[in-house]
């Protein structure tokens, strides 16, 4: 990208540019048939935010999405959009930007057309409406593309396509449902840096649903683990990394050594975290730094990661425990090495044991 | 046609090598009777027999018959009473096109919408038709609406009415068989197009400010666009050559080209003349197909690949 389209394009996002609001969910409920999607979930999320929903398939992150978006309609409870109860108003009227894996674009409109949508059914006048969607279609570098058919263009083109239509209109925040999950991981990556980006530039309150981890790591203010429609935790991505309240959240952020029962000196119904960049490996036998906790193991396997080594080390209780570390590290493991891994208390995290239930 | 035919058969679909990699042009040459492309003579030789010689026979006949030359054309083009006859064909296939497109839109968009087996219903029931004869029904719609029938009967004891409603020998008694016939006709292929539409795609409209009634408008129904085409182009196709619903329904004034074909044929004995009237009929079609095709891919809702 050339140093002109980017200054171009920093100034056709401010114009678009939108004062974020807060959304507020209170004890939202819904129920299928046999199951509880949505369990009694209550969370505030500032003006401005970049809040992720996330889970694995059926947790309820995108029925909670589906509802704040007025798609679905909750057994009981409320959302309120800016202080507004919106509960009772239909998707229409909401004026909420939507983003959805499946792209959504209308086939039979030119991506011109599907961008200019929202705001013809507003009755913004035409020069408006062209000014806006040649702006729009700028900031996600698409402006050239606007005669073509939505089937003319790549995937990855194509969302782009409809975040320029969700965010054309200005909406009061911009939900999206998974929109990366139907692209290849390069693309992926790229559109997460991009749409980071216009949650910059824009200032809207962004909610995200994704069951991918890292990327919700990598792309939220605030993330809401959730788990069979109720809420786990809410927090940064670094609270909920490094302080999972639950053995649940530390084993869906990242990698965890798990451990638990007495003979580790966990209680019942707790569970004993550490990350395996905290642990590190030594010789059996050899001196621990003071205070360290060990146990002792085998090395199983060693994968080298480029910028470290990834090591499995088997426990004599027939786990086994996983560690990463620089290359250069004090001891070359290899398998079949017997090793004594250890790590500081203070990485040593007591949380809930949510999994047995 | 005859390049379509032989590139689609099997030999050289088999032979057809995977993306990307060029066929020696030799290959590509279509090799109509090796083998498998045999099997198309029977069905080429009855085609010849009985749809291609007949035609050849119709069309010189209506330059040759009684006299060599345009008459038989000129005898139709001139006469008021044919050109009528002709108008009626139009505006009864016309009628017959609009009413079977307002009862099958809504008919078909409610078999997407419903449950599978009340899908199931809706289809068995719109396909009865099918599975009857064209005679029976028509004379079933005689006894129905005639003077005398269920339909008069029910409505005069209901006290709605004081005397029978002339519902056959009319314009309307054509309709109402006609439609029935050919509901069938509109309806599948506009649920065939239905079915394949995303809902989502509504959704995200109304989502983006869309009233629910513009989202359809607006959205959907322009995604039906092909289905509601095919639908109507074979409606009206097949209306516009019905013989026996007319005849038996139909009055006097209300004569389709069919009928006067007939009449032509076995009454007068005027060969030529009616073979004529078959050639306008069938170059009517031909120029509607073609104008029609140019707006919608007509082979994907006749069965065709593309």
């Amino acid at each position: 990208m050339s140093q002109n389209t980017s200054t171009s394009t920093s100034t056709s996002t401010s114009a678009l540019a939108g004062t974020g609001v807060s959304i507020d969910i209170r004890n939202v409920v819904k129920r299928y048939k046999s199951m509880t999607a949505v369990d009694d979930v209550s969370l505030s999320i500032e003006p401005g935010e970049f809040l992720t929903l996330l889970g694995s398939s059926g947790s309820g992150k995108s029925t909670l999405l589906n509802i704040i978006a007025g798609f679905i309609s909750a057994d009981s409870g409320a959302i309120e959009v800016g202080g507004k109860d919106l509960t009772k108003v239909p998707p229409y009227r909401r004026d909420l930007g939507m983003v959805f894996q499946h792209y959504a674009l209308f086939p039979h409109m030119s991506v011109w057309d599907n961008v200019a949508f929202p705001l013809k059914r507003r009755r913004i006048s035409k020069a408006q409406v062209a000014e806006r969607v040649q702006r729009a279609l700028d900031v996600v570098e698409l402006g050239h593309l606007g005669k073509r058919r939505p089937t003319q263009l790549s995937g990855g083109q194509q969302q782009r396509v409809a975040l320029a239509r969700a965010i054309v209109f200005q909406p009061q925040a911009l939900l999206m449902d998974e929109p990366l999950g139907a692209l290849d991981k390069r693309l992926r990556e790229q559109l997460q840096l991009e749409i980071k980006r216009l949650h910059r530039e824009l200032g809207t309150t962004f909610v995200f649903v994704t069951h991918d981890q890292e990327e919700a790591l990598a792309m939220s203010d605030r993330i809401a683990v959730l788990r069979d429609g109720a809420l786990v935790q809410v927090g940064t991505p670094v609270e909920l990394y490094e302080r999972p309240a639950s053995r649940y959240t530390a084993e869906f952020l990242g990698e965890s050594n798990i451990f638990t029962g007495r003979n580790h000196g966990v209680d019942e119904g707790s569970a004993l975290v550490v990350r395996p960049e905290h642990v590190r490996l030594s010789a059996v036998g050899s001196a621990l730094p003071t205070g360290h906790n060990a146990v002792d193991g085998v090395v199983r396997e060693v994968v080298y990661l480029g910028s470290g080594l990834r090591v499995e080390v088997a426990l004599p209780d027939g786990r086994h425990l996983i560690t990463r570390s620089e290359v250069r590290g004090a001891l070359t493991p290899s398998p079949g090495l017997p090793v004594a891994a250890h790590w500081h208390p203070e990485h040593a995290l007591v949380v809930r044991d949510d999994t047995a239930a | 046609m005859s390049s379509t035919v032989s590139a689609r058969a099997p030999q050289q679909s088999s032979t057809t090598p995977g993306a990307g990699q060029t066929p020696a042009p030799g290959r590509r040459r279509p090799r109509i009777l090796d083998g498998w492309g045999l099997l198309i003579v029977p069905l080429v030789v009855f085609l010849l027999v009985v749809f291609v010689a007949p035609l050849v026979t119709i069309l010189s006949r209506s330059f040759t018959d009684p006299t060599t030359g345009l008459d038989n054309y000129r005898d139709f083009f001139s006469s008021p009473v044919y050109l009528d006859v002709l108008g009626n064909t139009f505006r009864i296939s016309g009628l017959v096109t609009l009413v079977t497109l307002l009862l099958g839109f809504p008919y078909a968009y409610l078999m997407t919408l419903a449950p599978p087996f009340w899908r199931g219903v809706m289809l068995v029931a719109v396909l009865i038709p099918f599975w009857t004869s064209l005679l029976v029904r028509t004379f079933a719609w005689v006894l129905m609406l005639g003077d005398t029938g269920v339909v008069n009967q029910g409505l005069m004891s209901l006290g709605l009415i004081d005397e029978p409603l002339q519902l056959i020998r009319n314009q309307t008694g054509v309709l109402i068989g006609m439609v029935q016939v050919m509901l069938p006709y509109a309806v599948l292929p506009m649920f065939a197009t239905m079915r394949q539409i995303d809902r989502r795609l509504v959704q995200a409209a109304e989502g983006l400010g869309a009233r629910p009634i513009s989202a359809f408008w607006r959205v959907y129904a322009p995604l039906t666009v092909p289905g509601v085409a095919a639908s109507c182009l074979l409606v009206f196709i097949s209306s516009i050559g019905f013989y026996v619903t007319p005849a038996l329904l139909g009055g006097p004034k209300d004569m389709m080209i069919g009928e006067l074909i007939v009449q032509q044929l076995s009454a007068v004995l005027r060969w030529g003349f009616a073979s004529a009237l078959a050639v306008i009929l069938l170059v009517v079609t031909g120029v509607l197909l073609v104008l029609v095709s140019r707006i919608v891919n007509i082979g994907k809702f006749m069965g065709g690949e593309r």
